[in-house]
């Protein structure tokens, strides 16, 4: 092995002087270490492979720096100090066959594959000359085996250091929860983890002592300092936030949805009617627990998103005592906004709503009959909208969103800012072209965010007929997962985005007000040259924009004309 | 409700958003909850709320109480303590900036607050909290400890000043690092230095028991003093001991000065005017002080070359707390003192600065402290409102020597301690191992970057706090 590596790397070194001109990169690093101090001839090779750079972009294979007789090592000055890019270490097989593909590690090897294709192949004889020690340096430049005379012996050594050490844990240990970059290190772990490890009282194990050392400083103070603070712990949350009952309930609701979200149309609409039941039955511990919502309601916010979902639920008990149908409904629409739609689990979808909704009314019919003709995707979107009362279509359609964007149920209020930052800035480089697109496209996103069902049903023809698309569009950006509802606005139209709430209120004006807002306030884009950090002056002017509009019809609103007045004070950072 | 409920009844196809319009010229005064604004998505309500806080904030900044309170009124909407993150940052924000307009009516201002309880406990208690629940103290009592090690090895008598001593984990840990050395234990000494005394008398408690069980020499001589006020003099550093000073989030309130008075004063009367008890007491070491500003020329931030230039290209030194502080520090020639500051810029004198950079650091916290702490809704609660809260409120509403909470980024802090007679001691790799140990015990989002021997502590790519080593540097 010793000998393979030994001369596969020589070959790699000679490949460098080949292939110099697009496979060399070096870094600055690697640049203050080749102070080659011989004249034996690899050292031009090196300054060959100085000289030539890449072009940005280029994949570099190899990144090489050879000396030849940098004295480094103590025990063997004469070792070859190597200094591998972290890709080149970490890349499996580097070799690739041009007839087949197959990835080798070694060049040798791939030579005598290259054999059984019948292609040319050379491979290195073990040269009579004493074979030069080779050392490795750990690409990682703060690392103290980045020095070359701390460089280490074998590259398998390297590889394992380098991921260890400065790699991501991608192995993880079920039973503790620790994570190993190198999966033999993982598996060595697991064999032993359990059987001879130290336990701190706080129930995490460890294999090692010394990790159990650094844990315990912090674990046993902690324990011992809520114990000496125990207000700190739920004893509060329990009689403050009412029952705990609440959470079991939602989990439970939340466990039945979770394994909806599985199912596939054909079967779910039998789930659907099993998860009534079960709502129904956790249904009294909403009402009577639930009632006086709001803080209850908003501590389980920052929880999962079907949390959530069940949160809106009794907001709109609260609003309609009309507690089994929306709930039953809550819990319906999730599956198929979940499951990629097909126009007959819609169509399944919707009736079971229908016919269990005693409350559906007219422009549920409406819808439904729409949903058969059209795609699947819109009528998906309009039976929710249409079955459900008017909070709960909003409510509903909101956690969809928020069941799709996942991850983060919520926008991180970081990324919130980022995003008010980029808005700043693209809204700087508004142009006037897509006015009339993104009228249609606000329109769209009007009706869907609109809490209101009759204002969905006005914009609803126009909608389907004209939008199609958008609209599918839009449930793509959903159903892709990113968090996007706004960005697919945001490519369109920053406008969209910048009214955010707004928007909804613009929907039911008649079309041809609607289309003149649209296009002044784009038109009054063209002005915004100023880049503003955080587009604060965007932001207010904006704001001000869209409401001075309404102020002029609506001679209302006095308090955000009077942002307006403060529009150029505005940009100060 | 009442509107949405007859909306539901109603036949009408184009009235709904007509019917907004009308809710949403109401006056605000009535209270109306503008049920569009709660129906917004969190995102949509995110962005939102950005916004008017922007925009309040402009109005606060312009003295323009009236559409300040507007937007206030606006906000408080969509705000809520108890909402998404930043509805939660929203609420605290607007309180700050409520306050700053209200200490305007200085009557008023008191009358409001004249019942309420000073909450030091309160604080402590949030403190405590905001340790076990985010990593960010762990960690940097994780690099502290390492850099004390690497620098006191070979010790046999180690002095430990710790400027905020609340937490006795780390030198439990410290403790326990020790009594591994090869070299045995060295004789411990923790100076530990906090205004609340049951404070100090719990960690002499807890960490003389630990310091029996671990059998190291120990001791722990407890200084209840404000850090404005501490007297360095009364710090007693014998000889023959290794002094290490530790600075976990403290240093910033001493930058707290009189701006005003700063800039009136003319150069010659600073000295005398802004004596504060600190630079009274300064003087303690006078010869070092002295020798100091001899060797040392004009740019050091001493009190009086500080004043002196307020317009420096540094405008670092704004203080002469801090200028002194750090001579003092200095004149006990520690081995070494580690410094861990928050990395952001809220020292700036324009209030909108001050928010913007506000936002997103506590964005960047809200949403750590939200991601970290799943389960125990209201110890989240108590330290956003009783730290982060009022960390905001500082930040925000107050001015001058009130204003304690002026985070500055470590390339200020570098200048500084610099240009007090510091050298800098890079951070070791093994002190980045041991954070990022600790962080793999089930935190993620967060993250160490190392950058020219200077550890940052990060939630995702964010840097929020700095922990740099120093050591005294003999001027030749």
């Amino acid at each position: 092995m010793a000998a393979a590596s030994s001369s596969s790397s020589a070959a790699m070194f000679f490949g460098v002087r080949e292939e110099g001109q697009n496979q060399l990169q070096m870094n600055q690093e690697q640049h203050s270490l080749a102070t080659p101090t011989s004249s034996t001839p690899p050292t031009s090779a090196s300054q060959t492979s100085k000289k030539k750079r890449n072009l940005p972009g280029t994949p570099s294979k190899l990144q090489i720096v050879c000396f030849s007789h940098y004295s480094v090592n103590f025990f063997d000055p004469d070792a070859v100090v190597i200094a591998l890019s972290p890709k080149t270490l970490m890349a499996t097989n580097r070799f690739i066959c041009e007839v087949c593909n197959k990835g080798f590690q070694r060049e040798q090897n791939l030579q005598l594959h290259r054999r059984g294709h019948n292609l040319p192949w050379k491979l290195r004889q073990k040269t009579t000359k004493e074979v030069k020690r080779k050392v490795y340096l750990c690409p990682e430049p703060s690392c103290v085996h980045h020095d070359p005379s701390r460089a280490l012996g074998d590259l398998t050594g390297v590889k394992k250091h380098y991921s260890r050490k400065h790699g991501e844990k991608k192995w993880k240990c079920d039973k503790c929860s620790k994570r190993y970059a190198v999966q033999s290190d993982w598996k060595a772990h697991s064999k032993t983890c359990g059987t001879r490890e130290y336990r701190c009282d706080c129930g995490t194990l460890f294999s090692r002592r010394d990790s159990f050392i650094t844990h315990r400083a912090f674990c046993d103070a902690l324990a011992q300092e809520s114990a000496r603070h125990p207000t700190n712990v739920n004893t509060i949350g329990s009689p403050l936030y009412g029952n705990s009952n609440i959470g079991i309930g939602l989990s439970q609701v939340g466990s039945h949805l979770s394994s909806l979200q599985d199912h596939r149309p054909h079967s779910s609409a039998s789930d659907i009617l099993r998860l009534g039941g079960a709502s129904r039955s956790t249904l009294p511990q909403f009402d009577h627990h639930l009632l006086p919502s709001s803080s209850i309601s908003s501590s389980l916010r920052p929880q999962q998103p079907i949390q959530s979902s069940a949160f809106y639920i009794p907001e709109a008990n609260q609003d309609y005592h009309d507690v089994p149908n929306k709930q039953l409904h809550g819990l319906m629409h999730l599956p198929d906004l979940q499951s990629n739609p097909t126009p007959p689990s819609a169509a399944n979808l919707f009736n079971l709503s229908f016919f269990s909704n005693s409350n559906a009314n007219n422009s549920a019919i409406n819808a439904h009959s729409n949903a058969d003709n059209e795609n699947s995707s819109s009528s998906l979107l309009f039976s929710s909208q249409f079955t459900n009362g008017s909070v709960m279509s909003e409510s509903l359609f909101s956690t969809s969103i928020q069941q799709e964007s996942m991850v983060p149920p919520q926008m991180s209020a970081t990324a919130l800012l980022q995003k008010a930052v980029q808005l700043g800035s693209t809204t700087s480089n508004n142009n006037n072209g897509g006015a009339a697109a993104s009228a249609s496209l606000l329109r769209g996103f009007g009706s869907t965010s609109s809490c209101n069902p009759k204002s969905a049903n006005h914009s609803f023809g126009g909608f389907l007929g004209e939008n199609e698309n958008n609209l599918q569009d839009l449930m793509n950006s959903l159903a892709c997962g990113n968090s996007s509802i706004f960005t697919t606005f945001g490519g369109n139209n920053e406008q969209g985005t910048d009214y955010g709430g707004f928007n909804i209120k613009r929907t039911g004006f008649d079309e041809g007000h609607k289309q003149q807002q649209i296009a002044t306030a784009g038109v009054g884009g063209s002005d915004r040259l100023t880049r503003d950090f955080l587009g604060v002056g965007e932001i207010v002017r904006s704001m001000s924009g869209g409401f001075s509009q309404r102020d002029r019809q609506q001679s209302g609103l006095d308090p955000m004309s009077s942002l307006d007045s403060e529009d150029n004070s505005a940009p100060r950072f | 409700m009442a509107g949405l409920i007859q909306e539901e009844n109603s036949s009408s196809i184009t009235s709904p958003p007509v019917h907004f319009f009308h809710m949403m010229s109401l006056s605000p005064g009535l209270g109306s909850p503008y049920p569009w604004l709660r129906e917004l998505k969190s995102e949509e309500r995110g962005l939102y709320l950005i916004r008017l806080l922007l925009a309040c904030a402009n109005h606060v900044a312009a003295c323009s109480v009236e559409n300040a309170n507007i937007s206030l009124e606006h906000i408080s909407h969509l705000a809520s303590p108890e909402g998404d993150a930043m509805q939660r940052i929203a609420a605290y924000f607007t309180e700050a900036l409520a306050h700053r307009m209200l200490k305007g009516w200085s009557g008023l201002y008191r009358a409001l607050n004249s019942t309420k309880i000073s909450s030091s406990s309160e604080r402590i208690m949030a403190q405590r909290l905001f340790f076990e629940l985010c990593p960010f103290l762990k960690l940097s009592y994780v690099i502290t400890n390492q850099a004390i090690m690497e620098a006191m090895e070979g010790e046999k008598v180690v002095h430990i000043i710790d400027l905020f001593s609340f937490e006795p984990a780390q030198w439990i840990n410290l403790m326990q690092l020790l009594s591994t050395r090869p070299e045995g234990p060295p004789h411990l000494i923790i100076t530990g230095i906090h205004e609340q005394k049951e404070v100090l008398d719990q960690m002499a408690a807890r960490l003389t028991e630990e310091a029996e069980n671990l059998d190291i020499p120990f001791q722990f001589n407890p200084i209840v003093s404000k850090l404005e006020n501490l007297n360095v003099g009364s710090l007693r550093v014998r000889m023959g001991e290794a002094l290490a000073i530790s600075s976990v989030l403290q240093l910033h309130s001493l930058l707290a000065a009189d701006d005003d008075m700063l800039r009136r004063n003319s150069p010659s009367s600073s000295m005398n005017s802004s004596s504060t008890p600190l630079s009274r007491i300064l003087p303690v070491n006078p010869r070092t002080l002295g020798e100091f500003l001899k060797k040392d020329f004009a740019i050091l931030p001493s009190p009086s070359s500080d004043s002196a230039s307020p317009s420096s290209p540094f405008s670092l030194a704004q203080s002469p707390k801090m200028g002194s502080f750090l001579n003092a520090l200095w004149g006990l020639s520690p081995k070494l003192m580690v410094v861990t500051e928050q990395e952001s810029d809220h020292n700036a004198s324009s209030l909108m600065d001050r928010v913007v950079e506000a936002l997103k650091f506590y964005a960047a916290l809200f949403d750590c402290l939200e991601s970290t702490v799943t389960q125990a809704h209201t110890e989240r609660q108590k330290v956003e409102k009783m730290l982060f809260g009022e960390e905001i409120k500082n930040i925000i509403a107050c001015e001058g020597p009130e204003r304690k909470e002026r985070h500055e980024k470590l390339e200020k802090w570098i200048l500084r301690l610099e240009l007090a007679g510091f050298g800098r001691v890079p951070l070791s790799y093994n002190g980045m191992l041991q954070a990022k140990r600790l962080l793999s015990y089930g935190y993620d989002g967060y993250n160490i970057k190392d950058e020219n021997g200077c550890l940052f502590i990060c939630w995702q790519d964010c840097p929020l706090f700095s922990v740099s080593a120093w050591r005294f540097r003999r001027y030749e």
